[in-house]
């Protein structure tokens, strides 16, 4: 039931056939995710019905692994492009809202602005754009580059990016708009009407040092990965910690980690449900994801039963990766381990069991001031997604822990965010 | 029939040709949809969308307040037969960007996408693209002709039947037929290939537009439908005649180019309907042009095409009813013609 309390936001991660690397093996998986538009629409329709405040859409543009006798293994190398996806979404769709990711690296900030501001016309005030700055070499290699640029120089232009993206999302329907700078240059104003939620929301996921400021000076949203209680609540003080700096209230961003649940009836139940899953991991997909995620290319070549062996700093994404080095010291895992344990969830925090054993244990995190609320990302789609939406959403608006109907018609007002000047 | 065919129709559906009206007075996506819907009903071949920050100037008022592939998303899936095509500025998008968009597209619209490139880049777009210094015209005709090659070299990446779907093999994609690109030119390098499963139609639909001379061999090349700016009889014929050689030298046969004539539908359509179809119809017949793109302004003026000046071509047995096939390509005659 809905009181004055404060409730949890939660985010339906949509991704292709399912979040688990092997999902699109599991005889219940849609393994035509790709290239099914009424799935996605069903999906979109099943997180409306559930009152999710947003769907969400990871990016990247480019396959997501080199080695293709790999890829081939996978159901990763296609799928819609998120922003016509969620196009098509929200004219199938009323309240929820949707979001996408996508690059500063590979797109001007003129266009982003105008694509997702048509979005939100679309959608009537339902869009957000999850800022990334791409950080794998094959999206680079299909964009001209040589190489990678490094951490600090994706970040100095992901925030002038924001910035002018931010700029002519306000100047939207007015007129005069100029802006010289180091990457970009912009002359006229957006030739679309101001958006009916003031503008887009914010997003961005990256949780290095440049990442987490760059949230606290522009984000609405943060997403992000943590496996453990103590992990997330230090980030979430870290991130409202450095918003006062730029003048902001901590509520003015909501932080939301990933979450992926497997829910079923009893905890055996959903423990077999997740031995199933793993099960269907050939370890060179395992290995493989895992040498991709911590940007080193010859994990393959050390022993697969045997430790981690020690890595260079990288500059792809650095503190994830972080993450997965000290889980795998903490816990003293094989490569194979390590690389099936997080191959299931890619690093994000992985829960097993009933839905109230799952509702308990986001209401300690909810609670216990270490999350806004939650980035659901079901191991496989329909069918985890589903049990998700029926089983463990009306456990948690039991608890009045979340909305049991939308009070607002647009994304900025499902999350109580303010409308922007 | 002279042409022993009958003509491809399409309309546009540009905001630029409005009359001025105050802000958000302009229709709204449900507005569209009936207008695309109503085409659709009268089996036209496909609406083209205008992209209202290629038109000069810019400004707030603008009719349509959606960026065009974003609407065209968004009408695939208010439609089932029509086919749908967006304009897509090359200075606007990097090649690999905008081939995935398109590519996207033609599977939420099963098969029935086309992208519209104009040789005539919009005055303001370089400098809100980060290039205030302009692109000169011999640039950005070299960069075109990259970009196109590049666009429709992704589109070709995957082999129609490279999608295995098989969990208990473990096998979700044959690797022997998915291709990278490995381009690198003067302006691009992209690797490939993208990351969308292959077309339903082979690949999504190439219109170009605001060719002049110079852009000639390009279109010939690589257009599937090439717009021509309404002339007389015979000059267009003459373009036309010249595309189609120009094809026949590169390999192709001319039938795999369908050149449609722009015609702005207008007052004088709406009060002389048999006089506007003479019009077509002798433009048609003297093989100027396998059909015309009709510039609709108005909703009121696609209502006048539809309820008058298309019953008049159908007497005439100048257009067909109803669609044969599923796809654009199939509606425009293109399906099996040959591609490079």
């Amino acid at each position: 039931m809905s009181t004055g309390r404060r409730q949890m936001k939660l985010g339906a991660f949509l991704w292709a056939t399912g979040h688990h690397i092997a999902a699109w093996r599991h005889p219940q998986a849609h393994v035509t995710a790709g290239i099914d538009i009424d799935h996605y629409i069903q999906l979109a329709r099943t997180a409306e019905a559930a009152k999710f405040d947003m769907i969400f859409c990871e990016d990247a543009a480019g396959v997501r692994e080199a080695n293709v006798n790999i890829a081939s293994q996978t159901s990763r190398s296609i799928g819609f492009e998120p922003i016509s996806l969620l196009a098509a979404l929200a004219v199938q769709t009323e309240r929820i809202g949707l979001v996408s990711t996508a690059s500063t690296s590979y797109n001007e900030p003129y266009g982003l602005a105008r694509t997702f501001l048509s979005l939100d016309h679309l959608s009537g005030g339902r869009a957000g754009w999850n800022l990334v700055t791409s950080a794998s070499q094959i999206e680079a290699a299909n964009f001209g580059s040589t190489g990678l640029r490094p951490h600090a120089d994706r970040y100095e232009r992901a925030r002038e990016f924001a910035a002018v993206v931010a700029a002519l999302w306000r100047g939207a329907g007015t007129s005069g708009f100029n802006h010289e700078g180091r990457s970009f240059s912009v002359r006229d104003p957006l030739d679309l009407p101001r958006s009916p939620q003031g503008a887009p929301v914010m997003i961005q996921a990256g949780a290095s040092d440049e990442g987490r400021d760059l949230a606290a000076r522009t984000a609405d949203v943060v997403f992000t990965a943590a496996q453990t209680f103590k992990e997330a609540k230090a980030f979430y003080d870290d991130l409202k910690g450095r918003l006062a700096v730029y003048g902001r209230e901590p509520d003015d961003v909501k932080i939301m980690p990933g979450v992926a649940p497997i829910v079923a009836a009893s905890e055996t139940e959903a423990r077999a449900k997740y031995d199933e899953l793993q099960e269907l991991i050939p370890d060179d997909v395992g290995v493989a994801l895992l040498s991709s995620y911590l940007s080193i290319s010859d994990l393959a070549r050390y022993p697969i039963d045997g430790p981690l062996p020690e890595l260079p700093a990288s500059e792809g994404m650095q503190s994830r990766q972080a993450l997965v080095i000290e889980q795998s010291r903490r816990d003293n895992l094989s490569i194979r381990q390590l690389a099936r344990h997080f191959a299931g969830a890619r690093g994000h925090w992985r829960v097993v069991g009933t839905p109230a054993q799952i509702a308990d244990e986001l209401e300690a995190r909810f609670e216990g001031g270490a999350a806004d609320g939650f980035n659901v990302m079901p191991s496989y789609f329909p069918g985890e997604f589903d049990a998700f939406a029926t089983l463990v959403v009306p456990e948690l608006q039991r608890r009045g822990l979340f909305r049991t109907d939308y009070r607002g018609s647009t994304l900025r007002e499902h999350l109580g965010l303010n409308r922007p000047a | 029939m002279a042409n022993g065919a009958t003509m491809h129709l399409a309309v546009s559906l540009s905001p630029e040709a409005a009359p001025p009206h105050p802000p958000d007075a302009g229709p709204d996506f449900s507005l569209l949809t009936r207008s695309v819907q109503k085409a659709e009903a009268a089996g036209l071949d496909m609406v083209l969308l205008a992209d209202s920050a290629l038109a000069a100037g810019g400004g707030p008022n603008r009719q349509v307040p959606f960026e065009a592939t974003t609407l065209l998303a968004a009408l695939a899936t208010v439609t089932s037969r029509i086919g749908l095509v967006a304009a897509a500025s090359m200075v606007a998008h990097q090649p690999y960007n905008l081939a995935r968009r398109f590519a996207s597209l033609d599977i939420i619209s099963h098969g029935r996408a086309g992208w519209h490139a104009s040789m005539m880049p919009g005055p303001r777009e370089a400098a809100n693209f980060s290039r205030p210094e302009g692109i000169p015209t011999d640039d950005f005709r070299r960069r075109a002709v990259e970009f196109i090659g590049i666009v429709q070299g992704l589109w070709k990446g995957w082999d129609a039947d490279a999608l295995l779907f098989d969990k208990r093999g473990g096998r979700f994609f044959d690797p022997e037929k998915m291709h990278l690109l490995g381009h690198k030119g003067e302006y691009f390098s992209v690797r490939g290939p993208l990351n969308v499963a292959p077309s339903p139609q082979d690949t999504p639909v190439l219109v170009m537009s605001g060719l002049s001379e110079p852009d000639m061999d390009i279109a010939a090349r690589t257009a599937d439908v090439v717009l021509l700016d309404e002339l007389s009889v015979e000059r267009t014929k003459a373009l036309h005649d010249d595309l189609k050689r120009r094809a026949l030298a590169f390999g192709r046969s001319p039938g795999a180019i369908k050149v449609l004539m722009n015609v702005a539908a207008g007052a004088e359509m709406t009060a002389r309907p048999d006089t506007f179809a003479d019009r077509l119809e002798e433009r048609f017949r003297s093989r100027a042009c396998e059909g015309f793109n009709i510039d609709m302004p108005l909703k009121s003026t696609l209502d006048d095409f539809i309820g008058r000046v298309l019953p008049e071509l159908h007497r005439r047995g100048l257009v067909l009813s109803g669609y044969s096939g599923a796809t654009l390509r199939s509606h425009l005659g293109l399906a099996g013609e040959d591609r490079q």
